[in-house]
């Protein structure tokens, strides 16, 4: 092995990873649960508290019993060996013995003696006190391999004094690997012949501690069987409050989710029961409310249906009278002439009317399906663009298409994106007062995209948000020459939900305003952007500085030499020289219409 | 000779009306506003075309309809105050050739009734096949294997115009405009409705069509002719 540090093998590093990952893991999920469980919050309390109690007064208990087991002992073992000593003190007083044998005989059957004499067995030792004396009689004890329990300070009391001394000491046990307990006793004893002797017992406390041992292991169990019953109680307790209340979250959640039915149980007499009760009394009452509301707008919708649709036949009525008096209105008188176009006039509105509210009934009414199908959405916008031909040559608005030479696919529904489109386009030329409108088509992976912008009165930031509000008008003072119904952008809105899709707003006033329609290319698609952005286009403030600038360009260079096409999403394989060839609906990458400019 | 069109509608005063157009118009229109009587005035008077509201006192249109498919292949266009899919849908299933939704121009209802009586003048000796199907375009019969196949005459109308150009594909715009004269803007569920009817006449099983494909997302084109 050398000295220097082995690089860690990758191996071990990443099972290190790992680990370290999996603690954080653990350790996240008992953070998550104590923040989200009160339960498991107030058990844990509850254990915390109980352990505490329960070592505190253990611990308490067990030196208290420690401390009497041990006073009783040392009593009675002082007692004991104040008595043995008298006897043995006695033993030598009245000894006939003479010769150093005979006293030696003495002390070592009154050592066997000592021994088995206490309450319980005990280890004797007799010293002499002046090791330097010459007497012949030797030291005797009942266990020699303890006399290194003897210390010397001990030694040095019991030979002064009278009385006795004791010291506690531990004594190896048999198997030479623990201890156990003892508390040594010593005192004086005049042996005759040879002198001044120590004599001490040494008493094993075994016993005691044997039965503290027993007594501090019941109460170990009897603490943790109190732990564990007081978490025991505090869970099922806490669960009896917390059931309830999970359940009527539970329920709430439920309401919420539009599950008007569901109620609490709501049982006895408790301060539980009182809030289930209180509970279901309100979603009683929410149902009730959501009922009738609903109801109402039913009732309401279904009115406007059946309005709508009464109205229809009385209508073909007029319609065929007024178009019969219309084709002969030649014959008539100036007057009534003018009369019979402003009645064929009107009618058509009055029908449009008609339909656009029929056609948001039936959105009301949740009856509206898409009917979708696999399209070029470059089609559907030249188709609405073609109808709105003449209106813009009637207001001198030039229409500039910004194509993705890609197909730009996706699942629409002719019909409905074809009328955004064709509304998005009248309400630009309506409000472009002569300027430019521009029309882009793009895609990304997800979505397609038109958008539709005009340099022209534009609005308020705060009127944006209302141009989708049913029969809002964005300046009242302002007369609209194409009669639209004032529903128009309503149901563009609604027709691009229909979709899964957005319709979004901008405007500012003097900049002009901009539409974008985006839709998902399939069902189910949750839309995240949009292929092109809100306010695509030219700088605003190029055009307010200096629109005639613009205009030349358009005129003499043609929409193809229009710089912002380049950053357009999806045109990065354009080519600026534009198609000559391409007429309207050609999948150029301009479709110019328009004014004479 | 004028033709003869039946306009079944409880609204006197649309019945009326739609009477003045037809008189201006040339035809010979004859009225009725009930729906349990229409079926008895169709049999007594025998009508070119039948003009049907969808809504009537007493069996409604759909039923009427239904009757009338029942004993002939007269041209029925259906009224509808409704033009939601559902009614619709109902009313061409019913057996309906085509449908006007109202409020209607009288250019329009014309144009339509025209377009329906139209095919009846222009004979031309033809015989056709598409899959196991002979055509007889003269005689306006279809059989198979020599058996006549009942078609109502819209029906065999756009038989005839997927099976006149079987390599082509037609879209539903383009079949409305062949076979129901006109090019009407939003519609095509005449065509997806009259295509499932022809299918569960002609199919072997209408689930697998074999004489009337679907192209997906372009429309509808006829099987291969059986060799």
């Amino acid at each position: 092995m050398t000295g220097a540090p082995r690089p860690v093998p990758r191996s071990v590093r990443r099972s290190l990873r790992r680990a370290v990952r999996r603690v954080q893991w653990a350790l996240r999920r008992v953070v998550r649960a104590w923040r989200t469980s009160m339960q498991l919050r107030v058990t844990s309390t509850a254990i915390g508290f109980g352990l505490l109690a329960v070592m505190v007064l253990s611990t308490y208990l067990s030196g208290a019993i420690r401390d009497g087991l041990f006073e009783q002992r040392i009593t009675q073992v002082l007692t004991e060996s104040a008595r043995s000593t008298s006897q043995a003190q006695t033993t030598f007083n009245t000894t006939t013995a003479t010769t150093t044998t005979g006293v030696q005989q003495l002390v070592n059957d009154l050592v066997r003696l000592l021994q088995g004499g206490g309450s319980s067995g005990r280890e004797i030792f007799l010293w002499r006190t002046d090791p330097d004396s010459a007497s012949s009689v030797l030291n005797s004890s009942t266990a020699p391999q303890l006399s290194g329990l003897v210390t010397d300070d001990l030694r040095a009391q019991t030979a002064q004094g009278e009385e006795q001394r004791w010291q506690s000491v531990s004594i190896p046990d048999s198997s030479g690997t623990g201890t156990i307990p003892g508390v040594l006793v010593g005192s004086k004893v005049d042996v005759p012949v040879a002198g001044s002797y120590e004599l001490y017992f040494l008493y094993s406390l075994e016993a005691e501690q044997e039965t503290l041992s027993f007594m501090q292991r019941v109460l170990a169990i009897a603490g943790a069987a109190l732990v564990i019953f007081l978490a025991c109680s505090t869970w099922v307790v806490t669960r009896q409050v917390v059931r309830p209340v999970q359940r009527a979250a539970q329920v709430a959640e439920r309401l919420a989710d539009g599950h008007l039915d569901e109620r609490l149980l709501a049982k006895g007499e408790d301060e539980i029961a009182t809030l289930a009760r209180s509970f279901n009394e309100m979603a009683e009452s929410l149902q009730d409310q959501i009922q009738r509301l609903d109801d109402l707008s039913t009732l309401q919708r279904r009115f406007v249906s059946d309005v709508s649709h009464e109205l229809r036949t009385p209508l073909t009525t007029v319609r065929m009278a007024s178009e019969l008096i219309y084709e002969s209105r030649d014959e008539l008188d100036p007057v009534l002439k003018r009369s019979a176009e402003l009645l064929q006039a009107q009618l058509d509105r009055f029908e449009d009317l008609l339909a656009d509210l029929l056609e948001i009934s039936r959105f009301d009414a949740g009856a509206a399906v898409l009917d979708a199908e696999a399209l070029d959405l470059r089609d559907v916008v030249n188709a609405a663009i073609d109808h709105a031909t003449p209106l813009a040559s009637r207001k001198d608005v030039w229409v500039a298409a910004y194509f993705d030479e890609r197909p730009v696919t996706a699942d629409i529904d002719r019909r409905r994106v074809e009328r955004v489109v064709r509304n998005l386009l009248v309400n630009a030329i309506e409000y472009a007062e002569s300027g430019p409108v521009e029309v882009r088509v793009s895609s990304n992976l997800t979505a397609v995209a038109v958008h539709v912008r005009d340099y022209g009165v534009g609005m308020p930031k705060d009127q944006v948000s209302h141009v989708f509000d049913r029969f809002w008008r964005a300046d009242p003072a302002r007369a609209r020459t194409s009669g639209g119904t004032g529903l128009g952008l309503a149901i563009s809105l609604e027709d691009a939900l229909l979709h899964g899709g957005w319709l979004e707003a901008w405007a500012r006033p003097g900049l002009g305003a901009a539409f974008r329609l985006t839709l998902p290319r399939r069902a189910g698609i949750v839309l995240t952007s949009s292929p092109i952005e809100l306010e695509a286009g030219q700088a605003p403030e190029d055009r307010e500085s200096d629109p005639e600038t613009h205009t030349r360009r358009s005129d003499e260079a043609g929409p193809a030499s229009l710089p912002d096409i380049a950053h357009l999403p999806g045109h990065d394989d354009h080519e600026p020289d534009g198609d000559e060839g391409a007429g309207p609906g050609a999948v150029g990458p301009v479709h110019e219409l328009g004014g004479p400019r | 000779m004028k033709s003869r069109v039946l306009v079944v509608d409880d609204d006197t005063a649309l019945a009326e009306m739609i009477g003045l157009v037809l008189k201006t118009e040339g035809f010979d229109p004859v009225f009725c506003a009930d729906g349990d009587a229409a079926i008895g005035v169709f049999r007594s008077t025998s009508p070119d075309l039948v003009l049907l509201d969808l809504m009537l006192p007493g069996k409604d249109g759909t039923e009427v309809c239904r009757q009338i498919r029942a004993e002939s292949g007269v041209p029925v266009i259906m009224l509808t105050a409704k033009s939601d899919t559902l009614d619709v849908v109902q009313g061409l299933e019913s057996g309906a050739d085509d449908y006007i939704s109202k409020p209607f121009k009288p250019k329009e209802l014309v144009a339509r009734i025209r377009a329906r009586l139209r095919r009846t003048d222009e004979p031309a000796p033809e015989r056709l096949t598409i899959g196991d199907l002979e055509i007889d375009v003269t005689g306006h019969r279809v059989t198979r294997g020599g058996t006549a196949i009942s078609l109502t005459p819209l029906e065999f109308d756009l038989l005839v115009a997927l099976a006149r150009k079987p390599w082509q594909v037609f879209s539903r715009e383009v079949l409305l405009e062949k076979v129901w004269g006109y090019r009407h803007a939003a519609d095509t569920r005449l065509v997806n409705v009259h295509v499932q009817r022809l299918r569960s006449k002609i199919e072997h099983d209408p689930e697998i069509p074999e004489i009337v494909l679907t192209v997906r997302g372009v429309g509808y084109k006829a099987g291969a002719t059986a060799t």
